[in-house]
């Protein structure tokens, strides 16, 4: 599995094979048949962004040093402060990986968010965020920016530590980003870049949204709300549980809201609100409320010694993914790499360059580094990425995998 | 349209938004312009929207086969398709290639400019390929200006297009004129604030200098 992951460029689809053969099961073995074979065709389409760990403990200690600087350019970027903490105070990163692809479409205008720690005066809270924009990116960047802040915010604003509250502070959070795609295009600060669609006149943007699946994983809980058709699985004894639910128009639920507020539901290339959204619920497109409402579905689970992994990732993987096939790579993954070092991660690769668009504010992923991904959820997520490249999926891929597993 | 009633054209068409005193005003307009041979299989639609500025301020804008992206939405590019014989005239014939926004049932559009009468303040465009599922699109749109019972500027767009295989009349009729309503309602955005800003310059030369 290493070796497709790592020696992609020169691999043989037979070679892939074999090493599948070796390390996978069945299904997760015709899966990676199927991606190799793909492999060669796509790789001069592919723009993918790969994560690997430095093995080199000094390179690893050269890239803490660049890791940081580089977050705390991209909040700098971002409008947030730096953290006020030395490197050394960093706490232990969650296990996680992450990759993003264009894939078929002209655009990237998915966004990836990844904040370890972020809560104020908690620890071991860990944020993820998914966001699939439409119409332009800036919903879906604004998002990547400023969500973690806003739930911190609304987090604070609770008080209380219990579960309950979470309902309530991703409602509030949810609303509060609504607003401020509503009103981006006039509140802009000068010195953010400008996008394409506000080249047009006037300056609104009400054709723009993002879809948004966040996911918070405390010691004890997982918690996840979700507007649009991105969504979260988690594999729990090596079956898959959703924790969140789709808003597709067509959804019994949602039609029938859709219809309560005077609106329609026609299938046109699928099936969209007024023929022209193939989403429910989203960040932003003004134009299309109430219909398309922002107000996200939330779970919060309580996470048990069977759970292996919880994946968030867009339409573009989903749409020709299933759950259970997505669980059953990240397990592959898990088992071909064994249990997961604790510390310095001495299971990896060289460090390729970094790539551009890291530095600019603007990169698909934002709030860590890429040395500080877990070499197995990395292999997962591209894993799964390459599938859903290799099954045609039509859209941008965004995958984020993260380790459950305890006590290891 | 054809599918009124016999005692129809005697009423105001069922959700246009005009009262009859408008509609009596622009009926010569719409008999001239968008009424339409709808076919078996094909459905039709007009509708309007009122502006407060001037017809003239609000034709300049319409009247861009070349740069829809300034009045209509889920518009990413437009290009016109070079013509060596037109340069950069707009004639009937002209060809604009449109590339459409993500999310949307659609991603390109190739459009026919049908129509450009300055005088008459009368713009047609039809479709003749892309990527989406609009066939036999042609549309027609006409700028008004209308007296009683206040001066004030009225388009009116209409189209005919075939109904697509799956979906009815209804479906077809929701979509397009759920873009063209989102169209119209920039378009007044658009002209209203250009007005406002032509007046505020033209008001700025008007004033008196301070004596010297």
């Amino acid at each position: 599995m290493a070796e497709i992951c790592c020696e992609e460029a020169k691999s043989t689809p037979a070679t892939a094979v074999a090493a599948a053969s070796v390390s996978a099961t069945a299904a997760a073995a015709a899966a990676v048949a199927v991606a190799s074979s793909a492999l060669e065709r796509r790789r001069r389409r592919l723009e993918m962004r790969r994560f690997r760990v430095a093995s080199d403990p000094e390179e690893l200690v050269a890239e803490d040093v660049r890791a940081a600087k580089r977050q705390r350019l991209a909040r700098t970027l971002s409008g947030s402060c730096p953290d006020a903490g030395s490197d050394s105070d960093r706490p232990a990163l969650p296990r996680y990986g992450v990759t993003s692809v264009c894939g078929r479409r002209r655009e990237m205008e998915d966004t990836v968010s990844i904040r370890p720690d972020f809560l104020p005066g908690t620890s071991k809270h860990n944020f993820f965020g998914v966001f699939d924009g439409h119409g332009c990116s800036h919903v879906a960047t604004m998002c990547q920016d400023n969500m973690h802040e806003v739930v911190a915010d609304e987090h604070t604003k609770a008080a209380s530590g219990e579960e309950t509250a979470w309902k309530g502070v991703m409602e509030r959070s949810f609303s509060r980003l609504d607003e401020q795609a509503a009103s981006w295009a006039t509140s802009r600060s000068r010195d953010e870049p400008a996008c394409r669609c506000e080249q047009q006149m006037p300056l609104r943007c009400d054709h723009v949204g993002s879809t948004a699946v966040v996911a918070v994983v405390s010691p004890s809980h997982v918690v996840v709300a979700n507007a649009g058709d991105s969504r979260a699985v988690l594999s729990r004894g090596g079956v898959p549980v959703p924790l969140s639910v789709d808003h597709k128009p067509d959804r019994p639920d949602e039609l029938a809201r859709i219809e309560a507020a005077g609106g329609r539901v026609i299938y046109w290339d699928g099936a969209r609100v007024l023929g022209v959204l193939a989403m429910s619920r989203a960040i932003g497109d003004r134009y299309l409320k109430p219909f398309v409402s922002s107000e996200p579905e939330v779970t919060v689970t309580e996470r048990t010694d069977d759970d292996e992994c919880l994946i968030l990732a867009s339409d573009g993987l989903w749409d020709v993914v299933t759950n259970e096939m997505a669980c059953e790579v990240v397990r592959a993954c898990f088992r071909s790499n064994g249990p997961p070092a604790p510390a310095a991660r001495p299971n990896g690769v060289a460090l390729p360059a970094a790539g551009a668009g890291a530095e600019d504010g603007s990169a698909v992923v934002k709030g860590v580094g890429k040395e500080d991904s877990d070499k197995a959820c990395s292999d997962a997520a591209m894993l799964l990425a390459k599938l859903a490249l290799a099954r045609r999926s039509a859209d941008n891929v965004s995958v984020v995998v993260v380790d459950l597993r305890r006590g290891i | 349209m054809d599918q009124q009633g016999a005692g129809g054209d005697a009423e105001v068409p069922a959700g246009l938004g005009l009262t009859a005193a408008e509609y009596e005003q622009l009926r010569s307009t719409v008999d001239a312009h968008h009424r339409y041979a709808v076919g078996e299989g094909q459905c039709s639609s007009l509708l309007a929207q009122r502006i407060h500025a001037p017809p003239e301020a609000v034709w300049a804008v319409v009247r861009r086969f070349d740069c829809p992206q300034v009045y209509k939405h889920f518009i990413r590019s437009c290009a016109l398709r070079p013509d060596p014989e037109a340069g950069d005239a707009l004639c009937p014939g002209r060809l604009r290639e449109v590339s459409v926004i993500s999310g949307l049932p659609a991603s390109t559009s190739t459009e026919r400019l049908d129509l450009l009468d300055d005088a008459a303040r009368v713009f047609g465009f039809s479709i003749t390929g892309g990527e989406h599922r609009l066939r036999n699109y042609r549309s027609v749109t006409t700028v008004s200006e209308l007296a009683d019972p206040a001066i004030c500027t009225v388009v009116l767009e209409s189209y005919v297009v075939d109904v697509p295989d799956g979906n009815t009349e209804d479906d077809t009729r929701l979509f397009a004129d759920t873009v063209i309503r989102l169209n119209l309602q920039k378009l007044k955005s658009v002209a209203e604030a250009n007005a406002a800003e032509a007046a505020a310059t033209t008001n700025s030369v008007l004033l008196p200098r301070p004596a010297e």
